[in-house]
């Protein structure tokens, strides 16, 4: 079953020339309040990811970064700002379209993965696919299944995520992001808990999604890897220090 | 293949099987609570209406001094009237257990064959009983020690003995129906025999109770007060005196009123039940979206609306509700199964045992689909509505580490070990569910203590019914003799302090229109009695020189509405309508109770012809505060001083016999009372194991930074133990001061059930201390589970906590 709803408008944006931009966010800025006043950890930070560029953005712990793609990702409210993905002003929608959204176009992968505990891991990926409905069931466990084979992990199927590695987990959690077929993939220190080696696979993982089309942004404060992206924002006390970098 | 929302749902429901078995009991309890009382109420009152229906009762009962056979055959062909017998009631003695003797009221049949209107049960032997046989009625059987095929020694008021053979056992539901309320409970030994036998007990062959069923609705009361009229009017025109009329239609058994009174407190307390374990749900809930916070956050985060989110948990509630519902209507039933036949000889009605009845199931169902969801819908939106962030970082907006005032406050108690204060200080942690918690354990155990004080109270209640028969002994003879002679006699018997004889009279008031109306006791002690300390509702009490005075009891009002000291009461005493003088009220036991009236000794002697004589002697010892066994002693040497002298007597009572009897009817209310108070105590336990296990899970770091820090097992049980005890007590506390206004509650609803009036209520301790021992031992019980898992967990599991 295929649901086009008006949320899957930005589904239009894949079909958007590579080199375009995706995703613009404007002069965006993010307070917390405290008890010492509010607390700005972004300060009006701007930039353009184009459609198919692979991202990273860096920084010192408390820089911001993480804000920042929950901006991106509508997660979070700005404060001030615009934020569009593709056509779509994310700041604008309200949280149920804003989940909608998000579940058809934004793959999130968290440093801690994330996965359903109770859930197999073909069940895990299918769950978003389940929630936007843009796949019939039986497509979906069809698509789950083609997905954790690209990630190898197909012989893993059924299992729970307890049963296998924190490197295979994450591996998972790429699937998961991929299940609605997003336009956008956003890591937040997707590597973060895992060693050298695994990091390294799963970062291999992502180049090749950025070779097939997708806009990657991915949070690390690696910078042996946010060298090898192919631009690199590096945050400072919620400002964007050096937005053009290339890596 | 099941959807992964839905997967989630079952892998949620089965993934902590203890947490799924405290929602489905918390559930599964209420929802009992409500469907158990249903089946009863139903199912005692369909027994207690068709069973008393079934045995023929009669709707008009007619006391006489003696009327012909042929006069009862010329009754039958009345207008209205579809069935009369006769019979002969009169009470003699029955030697009971030891060497007592006490009262047996005989019923004496034309013959059993033809016996058709209030019919007896069968339970064993045989039926009718033949020529100086006797069958015995099973519910104060056990007052005797007689079987089947034995001598049963009767004592006549001479004094004489005759045998008569028990040749069977009977239940006989139409006992105490031509009384008040209590008519069952205060009813002495029943026998039945056939008339061939009276002779035999030295009483005359002609029937004095007229028992008559009325052809046309047997249940409009209206219409068979009318068929009573005709039946007076034909009696008056025959010359004949009627002593007492009783009128009650085909299906009001006589113990109904306990049923009415018992099911109207039980549907409240039942509902209370399901109240609570709605904040056992809330509670569970809460906790159970705060575990899954980062979940939440995550399904947000790949689309999950916030509908779905809510149909996701509310699904799981509804699952939890059928598990609830699947054992509550098994659970019900045999609970109600026991109930039945517990309460059946109680309450002496005849259970047809376990039955269907589908109105408990239906609203068992519709408060399992209703209740919990509601209860589920406040921690349920509330964990929806976080926002992602917040919903990942696992923290709700309650759980933040922020510190009351008087958390804070706590820190200045000092002198305490670190783990009695961090089990002080973890209490009130969680504010919102300690509350609830202690609302659901301290209403509990408020209702728990306001029965003990009810039970308290109403045995108070009735202790006023002492306070007119203040005797120690109570003698009645068949006929009546001189006071001043007899009470020489009874002063001569060792242990006697006083005596004094009293006039006794059944009268009927007199209506407008000149027919008789009800049947009063009317009681009149001599002008110095020290035997009657009364309380007084309106007016006064009789003094020396009131002439046809009379007091009346508080059922006067409630009967006529209308009536007020100064007022006239026309009366038949002795068969002659007189004028009498009300000057006051007295508070006497409600409607439990007929109408009773006071007058003057010498008013009372005047209208019965009896001067300076007395069938009726009141004897007080001279030990002061007799037990009940001292009593009877003194009861049995002056009946056998008394009949070796000559004298008849009728019956030596002790004074406190009446009490005990009355007291041991609504013990079966108090009873039940308890039961559903414990089922409370059981669903704030349920709610206390479930409010340690999420404070434990919750914590599962900190225990975890205790264990690294060197706590042991015994440290860390010790401390959630603790915790969990401190919850009981700090509830103990709460629910002492809430049973003040419950115990009130409880008391009127109780009062105007049974006695059509609230009673004074009595506060004792027994309530609270017996409290204090429950809820310190379900406190222990139910945090010594979550301690375990505490103390269980491993490094690596606290490790690997999210």
């Amino acid at each position: 079953m295929f649901r086009n709803t008006e949320m899957s408008a930005s589904l239009q944006d894949r079909s958007e020339p590579r080199g375009e931009p995706v995703i613009r966010v404007k002069d965006v800025r993010k307070a917390y309040p405290t008890a010492g006043g509010l607390f700005y950890a972004l300060k009006g930070v701007s930039f353009e990811v184009k459609r198919g560029e692979f991202l990273a953005i860096t920084g010192k712990s408390g820089a911001g970064k993480t804000t920042l793609v929950n901006m991106v990702t509508g997660t979070d409210q700005l404060t001030a700002g615009e934020v569009w993905v593709g056509a779509v002003s994310v700041h604008q929608l309200d949280e149920d379209r804003r989940a909608r959204w998000r579940g058809e176009n934004v793959g999130v992968i968290y440093q801690s993965f994330h996965l359903m505990p109770m859930l197999t891991l073909l069940e895990n990926v299918m769950l978003p696919m389940d929630f936007c409905g843009l796949f019939h069931p039986r497509e979906s466990r069809e698509r789950a299944y083609e997905l954790l084979k690209q990630v190898e992990l197909a012989d893993h199927a059924y299992k729970l995520p307890s049963e296998i590695s924190g490197g295979q987990q994450q591996r998972v959690a790429i699937a998961r992001a991929l299940a609605n077929d997003p336009m956008i993939i956003v890591a937040d220190e997707p590597t973060g808990r895992l060693d050298t080696v695994t990091a390294g696979v799963i970062f291999e993982i992502f180049r090749k999604l950025a070779e097939q089309g997708k806009t990657i942004l991915m949070v690390t404060h690696d910078r042996q890897m946010a060298r090898r992206v192919d631009r690199l924002l590096t945050l400072h006390d919620g400002v964007l220090v050096d937005g053009n970098q290339p890596a | 293949m099941m959807r992964p929302r839905w997967r989630k749902v079952l892998a949620d429901l089965t993934g902590n099987p203890v947490r799924t078995l405290l929602v489905v009991l918390s559930i599964a309890v209420g929802l009992m609570a409500v469907g158990m009382i249903i089946i009863l109420h139903h199912g005692i009152g369909e027994d207690m209406h068709q069973g008393y229906a079934a045995v023929n009762p009669a709707n008009i009962q007619i006391r006489v001094p003696a009327v012909e056979r042929d006069y009862i055959d010329h009754l039958k062909k009345l207008n209205g009237v579809r069935d009369v017998e006769g019979v002969r009631v009169f009470e003699l003695r029955i030697r009971a257990l030891g060497n007592q003797y006490k009262p047996i009221k005989i019923k004496a049949y034309t013959s059993g064959d033809r016996s058709v209107i209030n019919q007896v049960r069968l339970l064993e032997g045989r039926w009718p009983p033949k020529k100086n046989e006797i069958v015995l009625e099973a519910n104060r059987l056990g007052d005797t020690r007689y079987r089947l095929g034995e001598e049963v020694e009767i004592k006549l008021p001479n004094g004489d003995l005759r045998y008569l053979k028990l040749v069977g056992i009977v239940n006989d539901q139409t006992i105490g129906a031509d009384a008040g309320g209590a008519g069952f409970f205060l009813a002495p030994i029943q026998g039945y025999i056939l008339e061939d036998t009276l002779s035999f007990l030295n009483q005359p062959e002609e029937a004095n109770l007229l028992l008559v069923t009325v052809d046309g609705d047997a249940n409009d009361l209206t219409y068979i007060r009318e068929v009573a009229d005709r039946i007076l009017d034909d009696l008056d025109r025959n010359g004949i005196e009627t002593f007492g009329t009783v009128t009650r239609r085909s299906i009001d058994h006589p113990n109904a009123v306990y049923v009415d009174a018992m099911t109207a407190i039980l549907y409240l307390l039942g509902f209370l039940v399901i109240f609570l374990s709605g904040f056992l749900i809330i509670n569970t809930l809460s906790a159970l979206l705060n575990q899954q916070l980062v979940q939440i956050g995550v399904m947000k985060t790949f689309g999950a609306t916030r509908l779905q989110l809510i149909a996701i948990y509310l699904t799981l509630v509804v699952i939890f509700s059928l598990l609830g519902l699947i054992v509550s209507i098994p659970l019900a039933n045999l609970v109600a199964y026991f109930e039945f036949n517990a309460l059946a000889p109680k309450l002496n009605y005849i259970s047809r045992g376990l039955r269907f009845v589908p109105q408990s199931v239906l609203i068992q169902a519709v408060i399992a689909m209703i209740v919990p969801q509601m209860a589920a819908l406040i921690p349920v939106v509330r964990g929806t509505r976080l926002p992602i962030q917040q919903a990942l970082s696992g923290i709700s907006g309650s759980q933040e580490q922020q510190l009351s005032r008087f958390s804070v406050w706590l820190t200045r108690i000092r002198g305490l070990s670190r783990p009695a204060a961090i089990s002080l200080r973890n209490t009130f942690r969680q504010r919102v569910r300690l509350a609830l918690t202690l609302v659901t354990l301290a209403l509990g155990g408020a209702i728990f203590i306001g029965t003990f004080n009810m039970r308290a109270s109403l045995e108070n209640y009735i202790a006023r019914l002492a306070r007119y028969h203040i005797a120690d002994v109570n003698l009645s003879f068949t006929e009546p003799y001189r006071i001043d002679e007899l009470s020489r006699v009874i002063l001569g018997v060792p242990g006697v302090k006083a005596v004094e004889g009293w006039a006794t009279a059944l009268a009927q008031t007199v209506q407008p229109d000149g027919r008789s109306g009800e049947t009063v006791l009317v009681q009149g002690p001599p002008d110095d009695t020290v035997l009657v300390e009364p309380i007084m509702i309106k007016g006064r009490w009789l003094l020396p020189g009131d002439y046809r005075a009379v007091v009346l009891s508080e059922v006067f009002l409630e009967h006529y509405p209308g009536l007020k000291p100064g007022d006239r009461l026309r009366l038949k005493i002795a068969g002659k309508e007189q004028d009498w003088t009300i000057v006051g009220f007295y508070r006497f036991a409600g409607k439990n109770i007929g109408l009773t009236a006071f007058t003057r000794y010498e008013s009372l002697a005047e209208a019965t012809h009896t001067y300076n004589r007395s069938a009726d002697f009141r004897v007080v010892a001279e030990q002061n505060a007799m037990s009940l066994q001292d009593q009877e002693a003194l009861a049995e040497r002056l009946e056998q001083t008394l009949a070796d002298k000559g004298y008849k007597v009728q019956e030596a009572r002790a004074g406190k016999s009446l009490k005990q009897r009355t007291t041991s009817g609504l013990d079966t209310l108090t009873n039940f009372l308890l039961f559903l108070a414990m089922l409370m105590a059981i669903v704030g336990s349920i709610g206390l194991t479930g409010t340690m296990s999420l404070n434990v899970l919750e914590r599962t770091r900190e225990i975890g930074v205790m264990r690294t820090i060197g706590a042991s097992n015994r440290d860390i049980m010790r401390i959630v133990i603790t915790e969990g005890v401190l919850i009981g007590l700090i509830s103990w506390v709460i629910s002492v001061v809430a049973a003040l206004p419950v115990s009130q509650a409880l008391s009127r609803a109780i009062g105007e059930a049974i006695f059509g009036g609230a009673f004074p209520l009595e506060y004792v301790l027994t309530g609270p201390l017996i409290w204090f021992g429950v809820i310190l031992v379900f406190s222990t019980v139910a945090s010594i589970l979550p301690a375990r898992n505490a103390a269980r967990l491993t490094i690596r599991e606290i490790l690997a906590y999210e």
